[in-house]
């Protein structure tokens, strides 16, 4: 609620033109995304396990999230860019910024997991 | 033929509230041959996870070193090791993924391991059937009993085909019609498809099943005096 408070006050604030609303809205991306896989530690860390047994490697279980929390971004901001496509007159001002918010929100949201796997006591919950 | 496994000289030291507490204290020295099923013995506490984790890349030692098949592995990840043996694990704590079923985590596991879509059928198929898993290939681990869930883990390792299972106290959750399952089957295996196996146990009973044997020490605690003896 705080994070869209901010992204709100600061919509109001800023330029009017559309670009500079995408590109606020990589204020709200990162905490947002980092907060959805750090409310899910306890699934993550499972799945984290589970791949890491199965074979997988630290880029494979990264990449999985980075995919995953571009994805939220873009759902997330479908409307927006949707509206940015109906309304502007250059593309590339418009991609830009998506762009960047789908690097945010995959970045953020395989940060946590990062800090997990890295962590060593990480492989201590292979043991019971 | 090189060793699929050779640990020299491992010591693996923790943090604890008594002070730094050393594992293996004399260093743990073993070769694991090809075709080979060696049971590492130990007490609660001993280290048999540690050991596993240190083979697997998981847990890194702090002094000696650990070779797969003549190479020094010992600052190797996991899968840089299954590079040069093909290894799976199973742990203590089951790992199957609950949001997945039993065959779904089998495909999973499969294709991070490379196999071809067009085989992964074939062999989920296979592995279910020889653990009298095809059953409930649909259900989810999480509505399964300790004993179902640690063979979906074994199906999976096995579904890759591994040239070394590596399987940390196979039986630590199960009763005892599950336990007297499944030690045979893990000869079985061994005999039968050649895998080679490492295993750990505290069971000197399920340790005689195995071909060699390997006996833990208790770790040791370590203080400023006998620290600086020690080293």
């Amino acid at each position: 609620m705080g994070i869209v408070a901010v992204e709100a006050s600061l919509a109001t604030i800023g330029p009017p033109a559309f670009g500079s609303r995408l590109w606020l809205s990589l204020l709200v991306v990162p905490p947002t995304v980092a907060l959805a896989s750090v409310s899910t530690t306890t699934r993550r860390t499972k799945e984290e396990l589970a791949l890491f047994a199965y074979g997988g490697s630290s880029w494979q279980i990264l990449l999985r999230y980075f995919f995953r929390g571009a994805i939220c971004a873009l759902i997330a901001f479908s409307p927006v860019i949707l509206q940015g496509f109906l309304i502007t007159t250059s593309i590339p001002e418009l991609i830009l910024p998506a762009l960047a918010l789908l690097l945010a929100g995959g970045l953020f949201y395989s940060l946590p997991s990062l800090r997990r796997i890295r962590s060593s006591s990480f492989v201590e919950n292979y043991k019971s | 033929m090189p060793s699929v496994i050779e640990t020299k000289s491992v010591v693996v030291e923790y943090p604890s509230i008594r002070g730094v507490l050393r594992l293996y204290d004399q260093g743990v020295s073993l070769k694991v041959d090809q075709g080979d099923f060696l049971a590492v013995l130990g007490g609660s506490g001993w280290g048999k996870s540690t050991l596993v984790n240190v083979v697997l890349g998981l847990e890194k030692p702090i002094h000696g070193s650990i070779s797969f098949r003549d190479h020094n592995v010992t600052r190797e990840s996991f899968v840089k090791r299954c590079g040069l043996v093909k290894t799976a694990a199973v742990f203590q704590r089951p790992t199957a993924l609950p949001q997945m079923t039993v065959s779904q985590n089998l495909h999973l596991a499969l294709s991070l391991a490379g196999v071809p879509r067009k085989e992964r059928d074939e062999r989920i198929k296979e592995s279910l059937a020889f653990f009298g898993l095809d059953k409930i290939e649909r259900s989810y681990p999480d509505g399964l009993s300790a004993g179902q869930r640690r063979r979906i883990d074994l199906a999976r390792a096995l579904a890759v085909k591994p040239e070394l299972l590596v399987i940390d106290e196979p039986t630590g959750d199960l009763d005892g019609s599950a336990t007297n399952l499944l030690i045979p089957l893990l000869r079985g295996l061994n005999r039968n498809q050649g895998t080679t196996i490492f295993m750990t146990t505290a069971l000197p009973r399920q340790a005689s099943q195995a071909k060699h044997q390997v006996h833990l020490r208790p770790p040791m605690v370590l203080t400023p005096e006998n620290r600086t003896i020690g080293d």
